[in-house]
């Protein structure tokens, strides 16, 4: 988020701050109970201030002794007392607001994220929503329980601070009210300036360390070519360079502190030399004065804080731009309408002059026609962009086609209640994602209720069974990202049984394109032999093997079917299905 | 505890703009005690002449408080330059330290930190490290010995305020920042763990959303997030408890302190021990001295993890290198030829061996392609020939001088390596290709890049052999990427060519046109090709099958494609 004073950037600064606004609406409760706390303790430290002062009067000018204060002793440790109470209520409560709307906010994100659907998801980097979920979210802790309290506090305390000192003393008070808007003008004014020049500074330390750390990283690389030692120098050298031009930067951005520091000080020497020359003429009484310059550092404590909380709201609003912007994301699934119509056993699915675009005049598919018939396997095959996976999410649903329809047994996908339809599939994906929970959940993702025997023999049908077993708790194995590492093949035969427990109609399998051991790969073609027999199956194809063993290949480009039908019939056109098959084995094995 | 001594020991060469950090803020802690207990001392005594009708000597008092309000200002100032100053020397020192100690240990002892970790985790522990003077060191040297000031100082009009004052300061300072510490361990930890969950659930959601919506798991996972970012509440509310409540407490220990002390003090004031401006002075001082620990609770929590970093960083630089050089090199060998007899090796004592007998020979300018399984033996075969491990058994030759008797920067210097994990650096094209032979001409890098087949693409590129490639630079595709790593091997002009998977990742379009350039490449010179690609095989002369650390077949591709029994696994897989 470089801060560039560029208008628009600071009109959608503002459009941020706006939502995080309306976001209060969630925490006004505990927010509201949380600036209270920390108002009433503000008037406990102007009350704690007049009774130090009023104690320290009586035993230094009117030579009282202890006794005659123990009554203000007391008074001001009950003070004490309640302060030490009140103060963590007001931080639990500001927490505590916080965190409903941490959570409230996350679930709007996600079920934002679920109505966007699975076509959107596929061109997501699934990382970074998951970094907008969690850590953005997390940080607004900063705006509702940092900036938030603080401003209120900021605002509150040194004024009532004021009430207080001008009846005691208008010339100390003046002085505080004078100093006291140039502290925010000036973080205003000059903290703009500093943040520019330390957002330059930051990168350019992003910048040196990236630098050292791709060192590093490559130190093998550069050890094969003898590279290594001269690049010692480099790093020393870089490093250097870089500490004279940030210490040239901060000699300036310094400045800017100081001027802080130097006025809220100087003021207090102001009111101290000032108040010390009244008391000297008569003018003043010495309780009201030494009342002032008690509070007369209490006044500038929550401003100089402001700074801080100036760095918590950048950082919230920059949270909050990724927020928007997903919440932005329209969700664009058209409704399917009365959705009602019911087939029997599926047994053919067609295409039937389908066209798509994700963006309009950008045809993803130009006029698409074939057809799945059960126990007839079809394999996709043709280039990446080609449109293979367009298809997949227009047979599953996710898409709807922009011309022409999809069929299942002759009725239009359109009006099957997208429930039922989903209940009849199956889906393979090229990287299959295993959830957090035992390997048993995970085959079970479908059919929550499936007993411990039919798990059993769907992870034996996927050729996933003996190594499950041998995991260190069978089936109860925990995997996902902090449970036990599984390789590639076994994650795609825990997929597979996942289909064969579902027992679908229909299958779409997008293959892996990895390259796994001989040994997996032959297990998992069986296991998806297996799978394929008597249902509708579409394969996007990336091995050879799959595609000669398919019934019909259909071979795409640019969104169009450029050629179809068995193996060897492709073979004999010598067209480009040849073409493409030479690329994948280099001319070298011969033909079957 | 040594770690960290040890760590201070680098310091060394900039101990005084170090100590004038540390002077520097103990100078202005100092002065705003002073500036505010100056303060309330005038106007007491001001206030008591006023009403004796006495005079006294006010200039003095009073151009001392507005001297100390700028020393405080320009003190802070020039604290945080010469701080951040020593800080910026420490962080070149230290990276470069870090660097030279690192090199020797590529990439044999670090491979047991794969795959980011090891970069991820000497990033984050370098930052540590680079911020222990800013926030462990100034704070804690510069609070321990205003301390000691305030405490003499006070201690000169009353030995039990001094104490009092003292007791409170170690509450606040060190007893405060320990119990937190100690307290929050375990709601931080769950914090993180539960942020780390909930964020991986979510990764899931997304990843898998096709999955979920077909196996309608949908709600069931929505329900799984939702209890995962509930749960995330409860430690974070634990640990806003603890600090709040630990605040209020320094807070209650800060007035307390004031309080006492006015109760001893009083009655020395009454006794006529102690002036009457006295009891203003030690009041302010005793509130303004509390600021010398206000940061030592970030200080503690910074400390626990520049200890764990040290530890860390120190563990990795003291492995011991994993090959001995020789004291004396033997004479370049007169051919290039790769022998292997009976070669044994493992990465460890007692671990399994990753070659078990290996027994091969390449002739001179011949190609040898490398075929097995993952842990067949593959990878460790080159970690041997490129010098980075040591073998215990058997011997390998390169033109019958045995390997050992070379150093590994020799070896090395005789090999141009390909690899899928070949690095491309995040600097210009030119620099990347002059790694190899930093002399090279701008002609002669176009003449490599030629013959990788890539010169068209890089001509095209609008910063031509300026564009700077990697992260924060122009994307290359991966097939763009292992041509330019060929071009670079190429300007190496090497005997040897060891190949390492150099097309795994690359769609079968790339592949031929790497394959392409690296038959350019392999042309006369002693190469092994490690692929499990049928379609590389085409590019060698014998084939050799490794399965567990030993040769299980060798031969010509055709005569193992016919009768071998492992190749033609491998070959149908196309």
């Amino acid at each position: 988020m470089a801060r560039s004073a560029a208008p628009g950037k600071r009109a959608a600064a503002g459009v941020l701050s706006g939502w995080l606004r309306r976001q209060l609406r969630r925490a006004r409760g505990p927010l509201g109970l949380s600036i209270a706390m920390s108002a009433v303790d503000g008037l406990l430290l102007i009350g704690q201030a007049w009774l130090l002062a009023r104690i320290i009067a009586a035993v230094a000018i009117d030579g009282r002794g202890l006794a005659a204060v123990w009554p203000w002793l007391w008074g001001v440790l009950a003070v004490f007392a309640v302060r030490a109470a009140v103060t963590p209520l007001a931080e639990v409560a500001a927490f505590e607001a916080a965190a409903r709307v941490k959570l409230a906010v996350r679930r709007q994100l996600y079920d934002h994220a679920q109505a966007l659907g699975p076509a959107w998801a596929r061109r997501q980097r699934s990382g970074a929503i998951a970094h907008t979920l969690t850590d953005a979210v997390e940080s607004l802790d900063s705006y509702y329980a940092g900036y938030l309290p603080q401003i209120a506090r900021a605002t509150f305390l040194p004024l009532a601070i004021l009430v207080f000192v001008f009846p005691q003393d208008w010339v100390s008070g003046l002085i505080l009210v004078i100093t006291a808007p140039l502290i925010p003008l000036f973080m205003i004014l000059i903290g703009k300036g500093t943040e520019r020049l330390n957002q330059r500074q930051w990168r350019r330390l992003a910048r040196m360390s990236a630098h050292f750390f791709d060192a590093i990283e490559g130190l093998t690389t550069r050890k094969l070519f003898n590279a290594s030692r001269r690049e010692a120098a480099v790093v020393a050298r870089i490093s250097k360079a870089y500490r004279h031009d940030t210490m040239a930067v901060l000699r300036v951005a310094f400045l800017s502190s100081l001027m802080l520091e130097f006025l809220a000080t100087i003021a207090i020497a102001m009111v101290a030399v000032y108040i010390g020359f009244r008391l000297y003429y008569g003018e003043m009484q010495f309780l009201p004065g030494l009342f002032v310059l008690l509070l007369a550092p209490e006044f500038y404590v929550p401003l100089r804080n402001m700074g801080a909380q100036y760095h918590a709201r950048m950082e919230a609003i920059g949270a909050s731009e990724q927020i928007v912007a997903l919440l932005d994301e329209p969700a664009t699934r058209p409704a399917r309408g009365e959705a009602a119509a019911r087939i029997g056993p599926l047994t053919r699915v067609a295409f039937e002059r389908v066209d798509f675009a994700y963006e309009p005049g950008q045809p993803v598919l130009q006029n698409l026609d074939f057809a799945i018939e059960r126990g007839r396997r079809v394999a996709l095959v043709g280039p990446s962009g080609a449109g293979k996976t367009t298809i997949s999410q227009l047979l599953l649903g996710f898409l709807q086609p922009a011309q022409g329809r999809v069929r299942a047994n002759g009725v239009d996908l359109c009006d099957i209640d997208a429930e039922q339809w989903l209940a009849r599939v199956a889906w393979l994906a090229q990287r299959p994602t295993l959830f957090h929970g035992s390997v048993g959940d995970n085959i079970r993702l479908g059919m929550p209720s499936a007993g411990p025997e039919a798990v059993r023999r769907a992870a034996a049908q996927a050729n996933a069974a003996a190594f499950i077993e041998g995991l260190p708790a069978g089936y109860d194995t925990i995997v996902g990202d902090r449970g036990q590492g599984l390789s590639g093949g076994e994650i795609q035969r825990i997929a597979l049984a996942r289909a064969f427990l579902k027992d679908a109609d229909l299958v779409v399998l997008d293959e892996a394109s990895a390259s796994l051991d001989p040994e997996t790969e032959t297990l998992i073609t069986q296991a998806i032999e297996r799978l394929a027999r008597n249902r509708v199956m579409l394969m996007i194809a990336h091995r050879l093997a799959t595609v000669r063993r398919a019934d019909e290949i259909v071979v795409l480009d640019h969104g169009r079917i450029i050629e179809r039908g068995s193996h060897r019939t492709l073979l004999n056109n010598n067209g480009r299905y040849v073409e493409m098959l030479s690329l994948y084995r280099g001319g070298m094995v011969d033909t079957p | 505890m040594t770690d960290l001594l040890r760590l201070l020991g680098l310091f060394k060469p900039f101990r005084r703009s170090l100590a004038a950090g540390i002077a520097l803020s103990t100078g202005v802690i100092l002065a705003n005690v002073a500036l505010l207990s100056l303060a309330g001392w005038f106007i007491t005594a001001m206030a008591l002449a006023g009403l004796g009708g006495y005079t006294i000597n006010y200039f003095t008092p009073a151009a001392g408080i507005r001297a100390l309000a700028i020393v405080r200002s320009v003190g802070r100032y020039g604290e945080r330059l010469v701080t951040h100053d020593a800080t910026l020397r420490l962080l070149s020192q230290l990276r470069g330290w870090f660097y030279v100690h690192l090199e020797p240990l590529a990439p044999a002892r670090l491979q047991f930190y794969r795959g980011g970790d090891l970069l991820s985790r000497i990033r984050a522990d370098i930052d540590t490290l680079d911020n222990f003077y800013l926030r462990v060191l100034v704070p804690t040297v510069a609070a321990a010995v205003s301390v000691l000031v305030m405490v003499g100082f006070l201690a000169g009009f009353s030995v039990a305020a001094a104490l009092i004052d003292l007791a409170g300061l170690v509450v606040v300072g060190i007893g405060m920042p320990l119990l937190v510490q100690r307290l929050g361990a375990v709601p931080g930890a769950r914090a993180v763990a539960g942020r780390a969950d909930l964020r991986s659930a979510i990764a899931d959601s997304v990843r898998g959303m096709d999955e979920l919506h077909v196996y309608q798991a949908r709600v069931r996972q929505a329900g799984h997030v939702e209890r995962l970012s509930q749960g995330l509440v409860a430690p974070q509310r634990r640990q806003v408890w603890i600090d709040a409540v630990a605040g209020a407490v320094s807070g209650l220990a800060t007035r307390l302190c004031l309080w006492l002390a006015l109760v001893a003090v009083i009655p020395l004031i009454a006794a006529g021990r102690l002036d009457g401006a006295d009891l203003a002075m030690i009041a302010f001082f005793i509130l303004a001295s509390f600021e010398a620990v206000n940061p030592l609770p970030l200080a503690f929590r910074s400390l626990g993890e520049t200890r764990a970093a040290a530890r860390r960083i120190f563990a990795l630089v003291d492995a011991a290198p994993a090959v001995d050089e020789p004291p004396r090199e033997a004479e370049p060998p007169p051919i290039f030829d790769i022998r292997c007899r009976g070669l044994r090796m493992r990465y460890a004592e007692g671990a399994r061996w990753a070659l078990d007998g290996i027994d091969l020979h390449v002739a001179p300018g011949q190609r040898l392609g490398v075929v097995g399984a993952t842990g067949s033996g593959k990878t460790s075969l080159f970690n041997v020939l490129l010098r980075f491990w040591d073998y215990q058994d058997g011997e390998a030759t390169l033109g019958g001088v045995p390997l050992r008797a070379y150093r590994g920067e020799t070896v090395r210097g005789w090999c141009a390596v390909v690899s899928q994990r070949t690095h491309l650096f995040n600097t210009s094209i030119r620099e990347n290709l002059r790694l190899a032979h930093s002399g090279a001409t701008d002609e002669q890098l176009w003449g490599a890049l030629r013959q990788a087949g890539i010169e068209a693409e890089i001509r095209a590129l609008p910063g031509g052999l300026d564009t700077v490639t990697g992260e924060t630079g122009t994307r290359l595709s991966g097939g763009q990427a292992r041509r330019i790593a060929i071009a670079r091997a190429l300007l190496k002009d090497a005997p040897i060519l060891l190949l390492d998977e150099p097309t795994e990742g690359l769609d079968a379009g790339t592949e031929h046109a790497v394959l392409q350039a690296l038959e350019t490449l392999m042309a006369n010179r002693t190469t092994l090709l490690i692929t499990h690609r049928p379609q590389a095989l085409r590019h060698v002369d014998r084939v050799a099958v490794l399965g567990d650390g030993r040769v299980l077949e060798q031969g010509t591709p055709g005569e193992l494609l016919r009768r071998g029994r492992y190749l033609p696994i491998y070959a149908a897989l196309g």
